[in-house]
């Protein structure tokens, strides 16, 4: 089926650069990032919000708000299939049945004049051929394996009929109707109450564990990832800074605004427990490119080549899960072992 | 919801009731004398004030404003709006002649500006930006900003002068049919169209049309299947307001095209000063106006399932 071996990646992304264009800005939203993952695996996208993470997950897929003009340039694979080339049907279809999308907020993803459960019978229908009796049996055990109660109610139910809980549970169900081999989550649990959103993540969890598929989780929620991802990319100003196992990144990160970032997280090292350091500044205006490192205005550790030369992803350490660095200072100072 | 509808329906009876003791005031209010009109009539010039004074004491239009509303209302109720001034048939009459002409105006031109706002406004959404789209934009800029007596005259112009394909007056067949309702449904058409295509746009922008697209629909499928829904309310909203105007319309597009309904009746009332038929036919406008809108507020009701079955708590 997949020319990839079972560990290979079954997404794929690189060299991404994204323009976008608007009446009034143009921002290079990705510029020259990427990322993989492969069957069983979680990867959490992490970065500031505006760093691109919705956009490089989602552009190759052609899944950004229409109103926005995108420029995509680099390489993107589906199960190896080149995904930039295709027509836009086989586009179409790959987005419904390969990848699987879960989105921020489910009161405004999900289509208010629609009902529930006729969505995921269609998918079913369409993606996974069932019948139409089949398909609907199907949505309503999709519904109470996301964890709805009372799933014969809840399938003739619209969007406003349940809480936000609900229906991220039946967003969940929706991504999975058509049983996808890659599912995308958008920061799925930011727009919900913090009861719920362990919950939703526990169910993440428990479904790629059982069926299996690849997850990419997009999260500002440092503590998901710690429980949650096999891999961690860390993104700055549409670049990545950091990937490598969840473990190689967050208990011995690299990049200065790694650190950073995990440093502005509470109590998620005993030594910060007590006291939380925002990274100072804020992000480059994406919409002006300069050279160099994106991070340099705010690194506390700038040399003069660090504006003039944009650092390369380069391999530290000798662990089976790549990781990778893009601060060539730092590599130096700590007399990091490199492997490229 | 219940109880919602059945204060529209309140609602609509109260409008009914301002509105045509209202048309009743000016109406009485404008000058000329009903008494002394019927008079003449009946008299020619030898009609002199004593006649004149039992006429209106006949007809009770010495009586207090209130009373004779009051009067002319039980009337109304029971379906005797009064005698036309102008033909001396009872106006009950004139409405179960005219009135079929003008539904037939009105229906047709509705379904005309039902059928072509949604695909002009559909097909541009389609186009997005397109040629289509732009050509779509520049008709329907046209249609809204062009008078409909002008319309009426290039249609006869072109199809019957020209082409000769249409009869240009009177009633004949289903043919002749065509350029009225087409004069009649350009405005609104046009006007619709906008708001079809760009509340289609807007609603292409919001979250839930991005999952259509990760649902794996086209983005023709997501237009059709997800957005068209979702513009319903502000449509029939917009249509009920264009549909109720259409009757100002059907005043001149019946003129025109020499169709014998209530429109055409209306501007003969003002200009022979029958006063009785006036009334009649704006108390039947007004109960146009508040019944159709009275219906689409109940349709986009119920189109709505937000309202349809709000949360229960
Ligand atoms: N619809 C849009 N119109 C204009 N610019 C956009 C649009 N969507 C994203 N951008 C720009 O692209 C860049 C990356 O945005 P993106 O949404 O990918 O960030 P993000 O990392 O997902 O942030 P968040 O955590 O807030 O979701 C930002 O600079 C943003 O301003
Ligand atoms: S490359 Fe230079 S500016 Fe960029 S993170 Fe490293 S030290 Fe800081
Ligand atoms: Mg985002």
């Amino acid at each position: 089926m997949s020319r990839h071996s079972q560990n290979g990646p079954i997404y794929e992304v690189e060299g991404l650069v994204i323009d976008l264009y608007t009446p009034t800005v143009s921002v290079r939203a990705v510029d020259g990032a990427g990322f993989y993952v492969a069957p069983g695996e979680t990867l959490a996208i992490v970065g500031e919000s505006g760093s691109g993470k919705t956009v490089m997950t989602l552009g190759p897929l052609g899944l950004l708000p229409e109103g926005v003009a995108v420029d995509l340039r680099g390489t993107a694979r589906a199960d190896g299939k080149d995904i930039l080339s295709m027509s836009p049907t086989d586009l179409s279809r790959l987005r419904g049945g390969f990848f699987g999308v879960i989105f921020q907020d489910p009161m405004s993803a999900l289509n208010p004049m629609l009902k529930i459960g006729p969505q995921l019978a269609e998918q079913a229908r369409r993606f996974a051929g069932l019948s139409a009796t089949e398909a609907r049996k199907e949505a309503v055990s999709l519904l109470a394996r996301s964890g709805i109660p009372d799933p014969e109610d809840r399938y003739d139910r619209y969007p406003h009929e349940l809480s936000g809980g609900m229906l991220q549970r039946a967003m969940i169900a929706l991504a999975l109707a058509a049983r996808p081999r890659v599912l995308i989550a958008d920061e799925p649990t930011t727009a919900l109450d913090a009861t719920v959103q362990a919950q939703i993540l526990a169910l993440i969890r428990q479904i790629q564990k059982e069926d299996g598929i690849a997850v990419i989780l997009i999260t500002h929620d440092i503590g998901a990832v710690s429980v949650l991802a096999d891999r961690v990319a860390v993104l700055y100003a549409g670049q990545v800074a950091e990937e490598g196992s969840a473990i190689d990144v967050l208990t011995a990160p690299v990049h200065p605004y790694t650190r950073g970032l995990l440093a502005s997280v509470p109590d998620f090292r005993s030594d910060n427990a007590t006291g939380t350091k925002e990274i100072p500044g804020i992000p480059p205006n994406q919409a002006q490119l300069e050279p160099g490192c994106r991070f340099a205005d705010r690194c506390e550790l700038v040399q003069p080549q660090c504006r003039t030369h944009r650092p390369p992803l380069v391999k530290v350490g000798a662990g089976s899960v790549p990781h990778r660095v893009a601060c060539p200072v730092v590599i130096a100072a700590e007399g990091i072992v490199t492997h490229d | 919801m219940q109880r919602m509808f059945m204060r529209r329906v309140g609602l609509a009876l109260l409008l009914m009731l301002a509105a045509t003791a209202l048309t009743f005031w000016l109406v009485t209010a404008a000058p000329g004398n009903v008494a002394a009109l019927i008079a003449e009539r009946a008299a020619g010039a030898g009609a002199d004030g004593e006649m004149i004074a039992k006429i209106a004491d006949d007809l009770g239009l010495n009586d207090p404003l209130p009373v004779r509303y009051a009067r002319w209302l039980g009337d109304a109720l029971t379906g005797d709006f009064g005698v036309s001034l102008r033909t001396g048939k009872p106006m009950a009459e004139e409405f179960a002649e005219r009135i079929p002409m003008t539904l037939a105006l009105l229906a047709g031109g509705g379904v005309l500006a039902l059928v072509l706002s949604l695909a002009m406004g559909i097909a541009g959404a389609a186009s997005n930006g397109g040629i289509v789209d732009r050509v779509l934009h520049g008709l329907a800029l046209v249609g809204a900003s062009t008078p409909n007596f002008f319309v009426a005259a290039m249609l006869v112009i072109v199809f019957s002068v020209w082409l000769g394909m249409v009869p240009t007056f009177g009633v004949a067949g289903l043919t002749s049919w065509l350029l009225p309702w087409i004069t009649i449904a350009l405005f609104p058409a046009s006007v619709l169209a906008r708001v079809v295509r760009v509340n289609l746009q807007d609603t292409m922008s919001r979250p839930f049309a991005t999952t259509g697209f990760a649902k794996g629909l086209t983005r023709s499928a997501v237009l059709l299947r997800e957005a068209l829904p979702n513009i319903a309310i502000p449509y029939m909203t917009t249509f009920g307001a264009q549909f109720t105007l259409m009757i100002i319309g059907a005043i001149v597009v019946e003129r025109v095209f020499g169709l014998n309904g209530v429109g055409a009746f209306f501007i003969e009332a003002i200009r022979f000063r029958d006063f009785i038929g006036m009334q009649a036919i704006l108390t039947l406008f007004v109960v146009f106006f508040v019944s159709i809108n009275l219906l689409v507020d109940v349709l986009a009701m119920l189109a709505d399932p937000r309202l349809r079955r709000p949360r229960k708590a």
